[in-house]
């Protein structure tokens, strides 16, 4: 259904003609196929998101307060995004109006000596990265890569990847903030709010970030963030990365106080005490497993495709016979990537000494393949920059994850082996692309400092193929299964089922009732019912704030 | 009887219900500056059935609760009931450590907790949790936490309120609930072997459940326990002195060792600062005011897991080289001050009396949030009242403590003053008062808003005002926790 001519206008004349449109052509551009990386839901074949009533590109959060005031005078629901990753950044219901936030692309402060800066949504993490390293500072980058807004992973999301042992994730980073919550009113969080600068997310009083986000942010439903402070932490690094290398083999050569490792160990309870004595030891500035995405079997072979230009995935066959190949691979089964940072040549070679004695006291070994410095260097630059996100769609043109095992490294590390034969046995059938069995990857602690890993299995599939869509969909109702049988509860593969189903819309509130009476703790969603019809009376974004109200029992 | 110490003598057992318990000795200004109103009882649940149970009778008597976990002197007025009739809630008795789990550093405790109770038990398992400066022996670990009292090492605060993580709540309303990941409370001995443990702070969901409760002033909810997550207890350390006679002196460095997080402990103090917590009476504190330089600060080194001696060594060369690009001097012992004798201090809790009342036996607190840039201007404004106030400026104790891994800075002035003097008393309270206001103009951030401080910055922050308000009418539908605190 269109606008109303008179609504529209009202919009066109708060963000200008040229910053609006309804032309249907347009409004599918701003769709999303869920038979690709839907997250975490799906996938959907021959699926899409419901097309927009129209697309703003708001250019202030003063043009955004007075859309959203539109909105509630007319009842129209919105949904805001900033890089639109995944789904989730999508409409699910019919007629919703989309705000593109990518006018809004301002650093507009980065304090070099209190180690924050003051973004806006259209400010990308490889954007931030690149200011903050001039003055010798870095950012933390999400696991959904460099590509991706700062800020919706501060407020809106999860924000978590390999830099959170080093720089905290961006849960932590966050500090004031400025929202237009869902009525319009403009909200200024922590610090901010007193007029004393961004520097501070909580308080006075009672920390009201709490209702910003959680461990999760509110996915778009909830108001549009405008302008936050994150959180930098050191760079001892060059003033710009020095980029060498033809696509895909990019890397890096820094200077001597950085150092990236492969690491294994002879058995998981051997990584998990590696784990452990890591974070109890204070060391490392990124760490992770198997960040290139490809599985046990396949990781080694991908990597001397993806760091030698010359070679295609039409050699994967004859480097996987190849016996080097096949030793370095049954030798890093049970791996991760670790950057140490110096921030003085003493420091760098305590790191070194103490990660040697780690791994003498776990019987853990360097990857000596992995470590040679074309490899090393690739393997730093990806970690540092994520910006090779691009290759999680190589080998099959889509992915998503499953389990995503959150907590300890203890826990995980018990499931890690049967959630890969599960994967791996999916594989063997023939639907799911052969990724190599086990892709179990996350970064190595799941917060600042350490203390939880998360342990997502990440799947291959061709989205443009009905079998292979279906296919991983069943393999993710079987990782479900499992981990309702095993007590893990239900895993990654179904964050998002519970906020929009097949048909790329809500989910039937029925549905939605069944899975949070189903939480160990419903009350978080009446919680949530209560907040939202506290701060979004007219109840204008959508499911992917969860919410259980008072009738259903 | 009563009819509601009856009913309070059910839950909590005759013996645990005390009848009109007085407003308490006052050290502070609070009572001159907010008077208190007289609570009927005072309660001492046991259990977390027994806070629930007094929660809900509380909202079917429409009875104002004020919940306590620590014990005398309180300083800030926010234990102090605000209406008539209320029921103090004491938590102290509420003491167990549930839970040491060397392998994830965490350790479950009840409110009634204290820091001179719990760090033995952590060292025992290699553990420890980082502390404010000084606190109370009596202090209550999970108040301190939830008051986002600042740690004296920043470098382990990747948010505001680390170490604090999972807690159970119990809201207003009396639903009992987990924050974080606390339904994984640790039951069954199994679920901490697989490491299904209360580790995570966030959530759960998309709310921040933990932050409605801190510097809550017990308005919210009254939590019944919380995992904290502890540091290895380092078999090596060291602690650094260093003077500067300027506090400008002193901020390169110490933003040169955030910068690296280099350093546990780490702080600013000024002579007077340094004193009082050195001395045990007033004549000493004094003589050392008069042979401690004007500012110093503290740097502490440990050791970690591994290595932890090859650790210290390198980061000791490595300050050492900081501080002389800033033409300081790393230092084991001032004239009045030896490191080992501070170190031993700092390790505790306070001896009795506390450290901040020793000099002249009642103190004023004026504390706040900033950036460590600014920290130099609020030194200059606060002096410049005292002046104005003819309070002595020598007497005023300055500790500056970096949080959120240098972020920001709490900066908190010391007011010393005689409670039999009423001059001293008006004095203290005009100077706290004008303060206060200057240094708010001077965007002074009070996150924690004890006392006048609230009326302040809510009347300067409608909106955090009218949405504090909205979460409030969530988990405290009838304002009987704590009411007339903060902008209820």
């Amino acid at each position: 259904m269109a606008l109303p001519k008179e609504v529209y206008k009202a919009l066109k004349d708060i963000v200008g003609s040229e910053n609006i449109s309804d032309d249907p052509a347009l409004l599918d551009s701003y769709r999303y196929s869920l038979a690709h990386t839907a997250i975490h839901l799906g996938p959907y074949y021959d699926t899409f998101t419901p097309r927009g009533a129209a697309v703003l590109l708001p250019g202030s959060t003063g043009e955004v307060q007075a859309i959203v005031r539109l909105c509630n005078e007319h009842k129209i629901k919105f949904k805001a995004s900033s890089t639109f990753w995944s789904a989730q950044g999508y409409p699910s219901e019919d007629d919703t109006i989309q705000l593109d936030m990518r006018r809004m692309d301002r650093i507009l402060e980065i304090d070099e000596r209190n180690m924050f800066a003051v973004v806006e949504p259209g400010v990308i993490g490889a954007t931030l990265q690149a200011e903050a390293m001039k003055v010798g500072l870095n950012t933390h980058i999400a696991g959904s890569g460099c590509s991706c807004s700062v800020l919706a992973g501060a407020t809106s999301y999860f924000g978590s990847g390999p830099s959170n042992l080093y720089g905290g994730w961006h849960y932590e980073n966050l500090l004031g903030a400025e929202w237009v919550m869902p009525t319009g009113d403009l909200f200024r969080i922590g610090s901010l709010g007193s007029g004393c600068g961004w520097f501070c997310g909580e308080g006075p009083g009672p920390s009201m970030r709490g209702i910003a986000r959680g461990f999760l942010g509110a996915k778009g439903a909830m108001g549009v963030f405008t302008k936050c402070a994150i959180k930098l932490f050191a760079w001892p690094g060059p003033e710009s990365l020095p980029v060498e290398g033809t696509v895909p083999a990019y890397r890096v050569s820094l200077p001597d106080n950085f150092r990236a490792y492969t690491v294994a160990f002879p058995s998981w309870k051997a990584w998990a005490d590696a784990a452990y004595l890591i974070w109890d030891t204070g060391i490392g500035y990124l760490a992770h497993r198997q960040f290139n995405m490809f599985g046990r079997e396949l990781k080694y072979a991908m990597v001397k495709i993806l760091t030698d230009p010359s070679k295609t995935l039409g050699d994967l066959e004859e480097l996987l016979e190849d016996p080097e190949v096949q030793r370095v691979t049954e030798a890093s089964k049970r791996d991760f990537q670790i950057v140490l940072a110096g921030m003085t040549p003493r420091d760098l070679a305590w790191q070194e000494r103490a990660f040697d004695e780690i791994l003498a006291r776990t019987a853990g070994w360097k990857v000596e393949a992995m470590n040679q410095p074309d490899v090393a260097d690739w393997s730093l630059l990806y970690l540092l920059r994520l910006g090779h996100k691009n290759l999680n769609l190589v080998f099959g043109g889509s992915y998503d994850g499953c389990f995503g095992l959150l907590g300890t490294a203890d826990y995980g590390t018990t499931h890690v082996e049967e959630s890969g034969q599960l994967k791996k046995e999916w594989e063997e059938q023939g639907a799911v692309v052969q990724a190599g069995g086990d892709c179990t990857m996350g970064p190595i602690g799941g917060q600042g400092g350490g203390g939880t890993c998360l342990w997502e299995n990440f799947t291959c599939f061709d989205p443009y193929e009905r079998e292979s869509v279906e296919g991983t969909r069943a393999l993710f109702d079987a990782a479900t299964k499992l981990g309702l049988a095993r007590g893990w509860g239900v895993g990654m593969e179904k964050w998002n089922a519970q906020c929009r189903g097949p048909d790329g819309r809500t989910t039937p509130k029925e549905e939605r009732d069944r899975i949070h009476l189903s939480a160990p703790q419903p009350s978080v969603f009446r919680y949530q019912h209560k907040i939202r019809r506290a701060f979004n009376p007219n109840d204008l974004g959508d499911a992917y704030y969860e919410t259980l109200d008072d009738e259903a029992d | 009887m009563n009819a509601k110490k009856a009913r309070l003598a059910e839950i909590v057992g005759p013996d645990h219900v005390i009848d009109d318990p007085g407003i308490g000795e006052s050290f502070t200004l609070d009572r001159t500056v907010r008077p208190a109103k007289r609570p009927s009882f005072k309660v001492r649940p046991k259990t977390v059935e027994q806070v629930r149970e007094i929660v809900l009778w509380a909202n079917e008597t429409l009875t104002p609760l004020v919940p306590v976990s620590s014990g005398a002197p309180h300083l800030r007025g926010d234990t102090l009931p605000s209406v008539p009739e209320a029921v103090i809630v004491d938590l102290a008795g509420m003491k167990r450590i549930l839970k040491i789990d060397r392998r994830n550093r965490l350790a479950l405790l009840e409110p009634g907790v204290t820091y001179s109770q719990l760090q033995p038990e952590l060292q025992k398992e290699g553990l420890r949790v980082i502390m404010p400066l000084l606190p109370r022996a009596n202090k209550s670990v999970i108040a301190s936490l939830l008051e986002r009292e600042p740690p004296m090492s920043p470098r382990y605060q990747w948010n505001l309120l680390e170490p604090l993580r999972s807690l159970e709540i119990v809201w207003g309303n009396g639903d009992r609930f987990y924050s974080g990941s606390g339904t994984f409370r640790g039951e069954r001995e199994e679920d901490w072997q697989q490491g299904l443990v209360p580790v995570q702070g966030p959530g759960p969901g998309q709310l921040d459940f933990y932050k409605f409760v801190s510097a809550a002033q017990g308005s919210m909810g009254i939590v019944t326990w919380a995992s904290v997550k502890c540091e290895v207890h380092p078999e090596f350390r060291k602690l650094f002195l260093v003077p500067g006679e300027r506090l400008a002196d002193l901020i390169d460095f110490t933003y040169r060792l955030l910068r690296f997080r280099f350093g546990d402990e780490l702080f600013l103090v000024n002579d007077a600062c340094l004193a009082y917590i050195l001395a045990q009476d007033e004549d000493k504190a004094v003589s050392l005011r008069n042979s401690l330089p004007p500012w110093t600060a503290v740097v502490g080194i440990t050791g970690g897991q591994v290595l932890p001696r090859e650790k210290v060594q390198a980061r000791q060369q490595d300050i050492q080289e900081l501080a002389q690009q800033s033409g300081l001097t790393l230092a084991s012992a001032l004239r009045g001050c030896h490191e080992g004798e501070l170190q031993a201090l700092l390790l505790n809790a306070s001896a009795e009396p506390y450290w901040k009342l020793r000099y002249k036996g009642g103190a004023q607190e004026i504390f706040f949030l900033s950036t460590l840039d600014r920290a130099a201007g609020y030194v200059a404004t606060m002096q410049a009242a005292a002046g104005e106030q003819q309070y002595p400026i020598s007497d005023i104790g300055i500790y500056v403590q970096p949080v959120h891994q240098g972020v920001g800075c709490h900066c908190e002035f010391i007011l010393p003053f005689d409670r039999g003097s009423q001059a001293e008393s008006v004095r203290t309270e005009a100077l706290f008062r004008d303060a206060s206001h200057r240094l708010f103009g001077q965007k002074a951030f009070f996150s924690r808003p004890y006392g006048i401080w609230a009326d302040m910055v809510y009347g300067a922050d409608e909106r955090t005002k009218m949405v504090t308000q909205k979460v409030k009418d969530i988990f405290d539908p009838n304002h009987l926790l704590n009411p007339g605190k903060l902008c209820f």
